[in-house]
């Protein structure tokens, strides 16, 4: 036994023999884990050399790895210009994955119920070490992935890659399509406070217009009559696990569809334009992946992390959050995020009243608003349509040709669809169409339900209680003459009261506009500030007007309260 | 060079100064987590916007029982921003507490009778003096909403240890209608509390006062309208209205209500016709 052991420590390798044997060890353990590629390889790729064994090693490595076989070997040098894919799916999965890390680290912090959800935002935003950036980046992330979604649609559209197999690629792009809008729809209730709240409360009403099925639908969305514990908690799962694995599912089948199957479509000029037979060569010249697509889709990486950094260093994107949701206070502006604001446009169409007044033109009275309603019709009906001509544009496209000369019409259409879309979503502004009566537009400006507004702004000192009366000279300052103090939060000396003087003079010269136009005839408007508790003073705006159409004297008031240590700036 | 060597620069690059950006962020929020001042000052704007709510929220709720200010309406409700709260309430009823949690169990109980029934006799007949609140036990507030206006009364704290601090209110319309002040002043004093006037208030434990200036002047015998109703508020026991008691109408409204807004309420009261 001990000369067998002796003979095997007489027999170990050493010197040369040795290092050879540890490098083949070592090197066997490397294509193990790297699924094919050897040390001299991975040097060969690191410095930009041809591969150095046949077959080539870095083409095994996509056959069989499993991470690794969604990626393509190669693409054809033109499939891979720039100005043909923009980047747009590539960085539409960039934006995927940031929402994939970040929604991680946010989950561990996040309490979906409806007496806590808001407050664990809250402490995210303050108590969590960078967990104000954590939100920042999602959110952030979640509009990107929805923008380049979009774009990277019109894209493929643009240059005719729906065409032929790629058929069931696009198809699964418009299920992608739906599955972003439905994860972004779904996150923004999470923050349980007034601007998800409602834009949630008013998108899911929409289920329930619709006929028989309608009120079970919106059951079935809010796990209640109204918005409550069971629709918080409903979404919140279909937002962190349901749709994230339905979306990695659906996004693989996709990529591999390009990446396995047809690869990226060649640019139609390629395709088929006129080429020399040497640019065409080069044109269809493999790029691999190792090293050349990885090292480009790593330094994509590098640029889009850097780009979102630099955007939430600078300030130039803050997630908004407003006061804690209240099911008994209708915000006067409910905002649908700005991608669901061609959707809130099409709900401000009332299809019946055009159809009556259309058939009113040619004599036929008809009522028509009790079965067309516009709920329905534009929120049930012409979403799925709209989602079916998205379908259906492979089938409904037939022309062959990918050449955008030859296709006039698809290309027509695109562009009829973009402005249709801008249109609407101008439509869908919460301004657009909606008629707030003057004075409540007036005193909602000035003074916003949700976000600060220059009468929040004004530093504490410069309210000086007293009643100002709107019409009355006041001079050029409201307070009284002498008047300056030190801004308790700058430390800053002030003559008089600027910040005061401004709002109030904005508030009469819009009243008095009002009023010369005609639409506040007899106006007697105040401003009044008063103490209310200690360190809280109290603001009224109160107005009182002759509505002509009405023959009726009206009023309008509204109070806030402000407190010595409120946020004066964002 | 070729494009990929500049790809590989120019992400290294990118990567650093992403990860330099990401240190300062780091740093500053350090700072201000560490920091005692700044993570006090956004403490403290926290309690201010919630401060702010509470308010909004005592308005809607509170000020029908508890005045517009929280001074209390005598034979309603006890004042919210007076003394005895601050100093001596919390041992005369034993709690162990601090104020806040004090005031945010009264309001989300309510009282079913009150700690001080010879002051506070409610509507009767079983209903609660203080109407429970919370939405846990089947009033209209949540927890949140509960605890601003907790934070909200007990706010005045400062006031209550200093009551030379309270200022008085400024008239909130124009200073020169009698009769429109003279409605506010019944709206401060907490007239509102108890007697209904159309189109202001609905209580029910005094007479409707519509219609009071046409059944002032010949109520009493030698008395017209306007001694009448001065001696109805200063001293309500004189001349009792039938169907109701005696001792209902807090006494001592000659001492809260200064001669000239007497005046004022006067001549509001007096436009009060059928
Ligand atoms: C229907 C009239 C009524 C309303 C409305 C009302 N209260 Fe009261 N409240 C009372 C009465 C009566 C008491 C005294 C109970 C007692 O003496 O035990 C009281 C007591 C209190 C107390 C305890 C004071 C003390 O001295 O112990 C607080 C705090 C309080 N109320 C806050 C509020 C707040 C906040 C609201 C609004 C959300 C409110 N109340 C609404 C009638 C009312
Ligand atoms: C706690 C409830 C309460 C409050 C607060 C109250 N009242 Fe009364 N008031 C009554 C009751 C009950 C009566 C009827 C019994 C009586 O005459 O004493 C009454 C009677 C009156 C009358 C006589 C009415 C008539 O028809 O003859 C006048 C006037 C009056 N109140 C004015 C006021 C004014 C002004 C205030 C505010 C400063 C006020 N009251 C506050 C309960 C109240
Ligand atoms: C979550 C959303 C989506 C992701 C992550 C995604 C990802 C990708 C990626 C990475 C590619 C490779 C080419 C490129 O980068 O442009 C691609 C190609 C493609 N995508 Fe998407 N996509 C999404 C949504 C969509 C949508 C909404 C459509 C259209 C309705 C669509 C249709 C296509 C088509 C037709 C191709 C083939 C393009 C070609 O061959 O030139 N995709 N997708």
């Amino acid at each position: 036994m001990l000369n067998s052991l002796r003979e095997k420590i007489n027999n170990f390798p050493r010197g040369t023999e040795l290092r050879t044997k540890i490098r083949e060890m070592v090197d066997n353990r490397v294509r193990i884990i790297t699924a094919g590629l050897s040390m001299k390889e991975i040097r060969a790729v690191l410095r930009g050399d041809p591969p150095t064994e046949k077959p080539n090693p870095r083409y095994k490595v996509i056959t069989t790895s499993f991470v690794a076989h969604l990626r393509p070997r190669y693409y054809p040098k033109a499939a891979t210009w720039f100005t043909h894919t923009f980047r747009l799916g590539w960085f539409t999965t960039f934006f995927f994955v940031v929402e994939l890390v970040t929604g991680m680290v946010l989950m561990i912090y996040y309490v979906p119920f409806p007496d806590q959800a808001y407050e664990s935002i809250l402490a995210i935003e303050s108590n969590v070490f960078l967990g104000e950036l954590m939100r920042d980046l999602h959110r952030l992330g979640a509009e990107g992935m929805v923008l380049f979604t979009w774009l990277h649609m019109f894209r493929t559209y643009f240059t005719g890659s729906y065409k032929g197999q790629r058929s069931f690629t696009w198809l699964t792009g418009v299920a992608l399509l739906a599955i972003t809008a439905w994860l972004s729809f779904s996150g923004y209730l999470l923050t349980w406070d007034q601007l998800g709240y409602w834009a949630i409360t008013v998108g899911s009403s929409m289920a329930e217009s619709g006929p028989v099925v309608g009120p079970a639908l919106n059951l079935l969305l809010r796990g209640a009559p109204d918005i409550g514990a069971g629709g918080l908690l409903r979404f919140y799962l279909n937002h962190v696990i349901l749709f994230p694995l339905i979306a990695i599912l659906v996004i693989s089948i996709h990529y591999y569809k390009v990446s396995r199957e047809h690869s990226i479509s060649l640019p139609a000029t390629v395709e088929e334009g006129k080429l020399t037979k040497e640019e065409r060569k080069e044109a269809t010249r493999r790029i691999d992946l190792i090293p050349d697509l990885l090292t480009h889709e790593l330094f994509l990486t590098s640029l889009g992390i850097l780009i979102m950094l630099v955007i939430l260093y600078f300030g130039l994107f803050a997630s908004p959050l407003e006061t804690h949701a209240n099911p008994q206070q209708t915000p006067l502006d409910t905002k649908a995020p700005w991608y669901f604001w061609w959707l809130q446009g099409l709900l401000k169409i009332d299809p019946a009243s055009i159809i009556e007044n259309m058939l009113a033109g040619i004599g036929i009275t008809v009522e028509l608003s009790s079965i067309l309603n516009s709920k329905f019709i534009m929120g049930l009906v012409i979403p799925p349509v709209l989602i079916g001509i998205l379908v259906g544009v492979p089938y409904i496209d037939r022309n062959p040709s990918r050449l955008a000369k030859n296709r006039p019409f698809a290309i027509g259409w695109g562009i009829a669809w973009i402005f249709i879309l801008l249109a609407l979503s101008y439509m869908g502004l919460p301004e657009f169409g909606v008629e707030t009566p003057l004075a409540t537009r007036i005193i909602q400006d000035l003074a916003p339900e949700e976000g600060l507004g220059e009468l929040r702004a004004t530093p504490y000192e410069e309210l000086i209680p007293g009643v100002y009366t709107v019409g009355e000279d006041y001079g050029r300052d409201l307070c009284p003459s002498g008047y300056s103090y030190e801004d308790h939060e700058s430390g800053e000396l002030v003559i008089g009261c600027p910040h005061l003087t401004a709002v109030f003079t904005e508030y009469s010269e819009k009243l008095l506009i009002g009023e010369e136009e005609g639409k506040l005839t007899d106006l007697h408007a105040t401003m009044t500030i008063e103490d209310f508790a200690p360190s809280l003073r109290r603001v009224i705006m109160h107005i009182e007007w002759f509505d002509d159409d009405a023959s009726i004297d009206k009023e309008y008031e509204k109070q806030y309260f402000l407190h010595l240590d409120r946020v004066r700036e964002h | 060079m070729k494009k990929i060597h500049l790809e590989i620069i120019f992400g290294t690059v990118f990567i650093l100064i992403s990860a330099l950006l990401l240190a300062i962020m780091a740093v500053k929020e350090q700072d201000r987590l560490g920091e005692e001042g700044r993570l006090s000052a956004y403490e403290g704007q926290q309690r201010a916007s919630q401060i702010e709510f509470g308010a909004g929220i005592y308005e809607t709720n509170c000020t029908s029982c508890h005045g517009e200010y929280g001074q209390g309406i005598p034979g309603k409700a006890p004042c919210l921003r007076c003394e005895e709260l601050f100093s001596a309430r919390m041992e005369e009823i034993g709690w162990q507490g601090s104020l806040e949690e004090y005031v945010e169990s009264v309001v989300t109980t309510g009282r079913q009778v009150s700690t001080r029934p010879e002051l506070y006799q409610g509507e009767g007949l079983g209903s609660p003096v203080m109407p429970t609140w919370s939405e846990a036990f089947g009033g209209p507030l949540r927890e949140d909403q509960v605890k601003s206006v907790a934070a909200f009364v007990a706010n005045f704290e400062e006031w209550g240890l200093n009551p030379e601090l309270v200022p008085t209110p400024v008239i909130a319309l124009p200073p020169d209608d009698p009769t429109a002040l003279g409605r506010l002043v019944f709206v401060q004093q907490g007239c509102i509390g108890c007697h209904t006037v159309e189109g202001l208030s609905t209580a029910t434990t005094g007479p409707v006062l519509n219609g009071l200036a046409d059944r002032a002047g010949s109520t009493v015998d030698g008395m017209d309208a306007e001694e009448y109703i001065k001696n109805s508020i200063k001293n309500p026991s004189d001349y009792v209205v039938s169907e109701f008691n005696d001792g209902l109408m807090p006494a001592n409204f000659s001492e809260l209500i200064t001669d000239e807004e007497m005046d004022l309420l006067l001549s509001f009261l007096l436009t009060l016709s059928e």
